[in-house]
């Protein structure tokens, strides 16, 4: 695996380093992956409509491109030609600046995503650190959006909803500690070199404390995107439509992506921190790379990371059409009474186990105890 | 006077965090970009009726915020308490196997176990006066 | 583009005039002091926080341009995401948002500096500030022009996570203590008064 992705590419293609290859090859990189998302975004609109239609036994949208595929393209353009609609009494400079403050943040985190081993645009060493840090930046988007908007609902809306971005995030962080404490370092390359990639290679079948911490980071990633059940800020029947009450056209677009492209980014970190990340079964990846064909193993690894993040967003759009919105209270007490306590336990159960184990997962105690019980052959 | 010494390039390193610049600065022009490109093709016929804010198809009353809710800024210190906490953690985790297989994983677990433990008492004792609930229930009042 | 193409037949030793360390100092600060001006002459305190958020960011990007990685980190994980967030929050609950300005002055928060009345006071302030900026400058007092030594970027948190847990284990633990008088004063003081 080379130090980064523009080396990658300048090996690949026989060229010699200089700062404004490295400079163009991040510029292209972070321009095609901003695209990327978009369209995941966007298609992850259209997988919603069509697998709650699934659920509710309807067609969902068919009519726009093949089976309904072009929907989103559809809704973007729609949402282009509608009026900027601002309050008469809005806070003009905040009504515009919370979209893009949560955009950015969002976008920021695409930089350290670890799409495949020479791929992902940056390896950074702090990088579950970072990913953890920049998100907070969309809670800041949020409160401020409801804020500027001078309505009763949309403030309630906001407020509601930075806390209780800010209240899960204790939970989220400290599960991530936990696969942190098993992996030995932050950075995302060294968490996926240390998993395999076959399912008992994974950190979530590690030990029972991994596997609560993976529960624990799901419910909570759910609660930080302001997913049902914890849409609560956006409740539809609640507060008409909370923190986004009074965005129209463009802005409100954002808003919206900025929502599922969090998801898309959530699910891709638990995907890594405990679904093995871009490792694929049977070592296909470390095969293909010394082929004369080195792109084959980024491709076969791309297709690892986003199978297992599409699962984890699949399971959340289910969840959303099947359980009922919880209230506010009933939300912030799972918070700081069940969620922190269980995390935090789980946390010393893993130090506890390493030092006990020795970092050795179960399959790997069950497997030396066979071993051992049949003559230590 | 001589020219001082030009510094030679330190950064060969640091260019890793380029693409969060320019990702940062590519969600800032996408966005006005898109702002303005909509600007351009959309109607824009503001009136009262539109620019008020809505409330289910009354009219507004009174100011936007008016009941002191306590509740969220008590929520937002106990975060930044345990935001401190896992900031320092983080850290402290990420070397804990280096320490784990030089043989002071022990030592290592009676420190990580303290720090936690003795913000784990600041929670219980948030918890046991009430400072958690969202709705302080009558009932306690009442006994 | 910035970046200005080399040439490879000299002989001295290649220098990036604008490297990516350059521009993210200048962004950084430029970040951070625009924002800081901005926070200074507003006269709403809701902007005022904002603008304190995006002036904490570019302290964020001068940190990264000293190396500091974890550093920068951890100031956007509680400063951003957490202090600035606290601030809103105290801001909107008690109503600050509505206030008006005070005074009747321009520049409200510098009031107390420049108070209507002593005049020798600014000019005195005023003159100090542009005797340090020429001084600076010019380069007066200096006697040797400093040599600095390039040091590749080498990510610390490892690093820090070593010395928190060998020699600074104390302080570590201390602070952990720290942070739980902090938590129990605030939640004291944020308790209703028993009547």
């Amino acid at each position: 695996m080379t130090d980064n992705m523009p080396q990658f590419f300048q090996e690949l293609f026989h060229l010699e380093t200089s700062d404004c290859l490295t400079f163009l090859f991040y510029f292209i990189g972070a321009f095609i992956l901003v695209n990327i998302a978009s369209v995941i975004g966007g298609l992850a609109t259209y997988a919603e409509r069509k697998i709650s239609a699934d659920m509710q036994l309807r067609i969902g949208p068919n009519r726009v491109g093949p089976y309904g595929l072009l929907q989103f393209l559809a809704d973007g353009a729609k949402m282009l030609m509608k009026e900027n609609i601002m309050p008469l009494m809005a806070d003009r400079f905040l009504f515009n600046i919370a979209p893009m403050l949560c955009l950015v943040g969002i976008f920021a985190t695409l930089a350290v995503l670890p799409i495949s081993g020479n791929l992902t645009l940056a390896h950074l060493d702090v990088g579950v650190f970072y990913v953890v840090a920049i998100s907070s930046l969309v809670g800041l988007g949020i409160f401020l959006g409801g804020y500027a908007s001078n309505s009763k609902w949309s403030l309630l809306g906001g407020m509601r909803g930075a806390s209780q971005i800010i209240s899960y995030e204790i939970p989220v962080v400290i599960s991530i500690l936990s696969i942190v404490l098993l992996s030995g370092g932050t950075s995302f390359k060294t968490i996926v070199h240390h998993q395999g990639g076959l399912p008992h290679e994974w950190f979530v079948l590690h030990n029972p404390f991994t596997f609560i911490a993976f529960i624990v980071y799901f419910i909570g990633s759910l609660a930080e995107a302001n997913r049902a059940p914890f849409d609560l800020p956006e409740a539809e029947s609640e507060l008409v439509s909370g923190y986004h009450t009074e965005y129209t056209g463009m802005k409100f677009a954002f808003f919206a992506l900025a929502e599922y492209v969090e998801v898309f980014v959530l699910c891709g970190v638990g995907a890594t921190l405990f679904l093995g990340g871009f490792n694929v079964p049977f070592g296909l990846d470390t095969f293909l790379s010394k082929t004369p064909f080195p792109l084959l193993a980024e491709v076969v690894q791309l297709g690892a990371f986003f199978t297992k993040t599409f699962a984890l967003y699949y399971l959340v759009i289910v969840i959303r059409w099947t359980l009922p919105r919880l209230r506010v209270d009933q939300l912030m007490s799972l918070c700081w009474k069940y969620l922190t306590p269980i995390a935090l336990f789980n946390l010393i159960g893993t130090a506890i186990w390493m030092v006990y184990f020795h970092d050795q997962s179960i399959v790997e105690i069950i497997k030396a105890a066979g071993s051992h019980a049949g003559g230590g052959h | 006077m001589e020219n001082p010494q030009v510094l030679a390039d330190s950064s060969q390193g640091l260019s890793v965090f380029m693409p969060i610049l320019i990702l940062m600065v590519l969600g800032v022009v996408i966005f006005w970009g898109a702002v303005l490109v909509a600007g351009l093709i959309r109607p824009s016929k503001p009136s009262k009726l539109k620019q008020t804010a809505y409330e289910c198809g009354e009219l507004p009353v009174g100011q936007a915020w008016s009941h002191f809710n306590i509740r969220f800024y008590v929520t937002g210190l106990i975060f930044i308490i345990f935001d401190v906490e896992s900031a320092l953690m983080f850290p402290a985790a990420s070397v804990f196997k280096k320490l784990n297989s030089i043989g002071l994983g022990g030592l290592a677990l009676i420190e990580i176990l303290l720090f936690v433990m003795i913000l784990v008492a600041g929670i219980a004792y948030c918890w046991s006066k009430g400072d958690l609930d969202w709705v302080k229930s009558l009932s306690s009042k009442e006994k | 583009m910035l970046v200005v193409a080399i040439e490879k037949e000299r002989t001295f030793e290649k220098v990036a005039i604008v490297s990516f360390l350059t521009i993210l100092f200048i962004l950084s600060a430029l970040l951070m002091l625009v924002s800081c001006l901005a926070l200074l002459l507003t006269k709403n305190i809701m902007h005022a926080c904002t603008f304190l958020l995006a002036a904490l960011l570019g302290v964020a990007g001068l940190y990264l341009t000293l190396h500091a990685d974890t550093l920068a980190v951890t100031q956007v994980l509680v400063y951003v995401g957490g202090v600035v967030i606290l601030m809103l929050f105290a801001v909107v609950l008690t109503g600050g948002q509505d206030q008006e300005s005070i005074t009747k002055e321009k520049f409200p928060h510098l009031a107390p500096l420049f108070g209507s009345k002593s005049t020798f006071l600014k000019a005195f302030l005023v003159s100090m500030i542009f005797f340090v900026a020429a001084a600076s400058l010019l380069r007066l007092g200096e006697k040797e022009i400093v040599h600095v030594v390039a040091v590749n970027y080498a990510p610390t948190i490892q690093s820090l996570g070593q010395l928190l847990m060998t020699d600074y284990l104390f302080a570590f633990e201390l602070v952990s203590v720290l942070l739980l008088g902090a938590l129990i004063g605030a939640a004291l003081i944020a308790r209703p008064m028993k009547k």
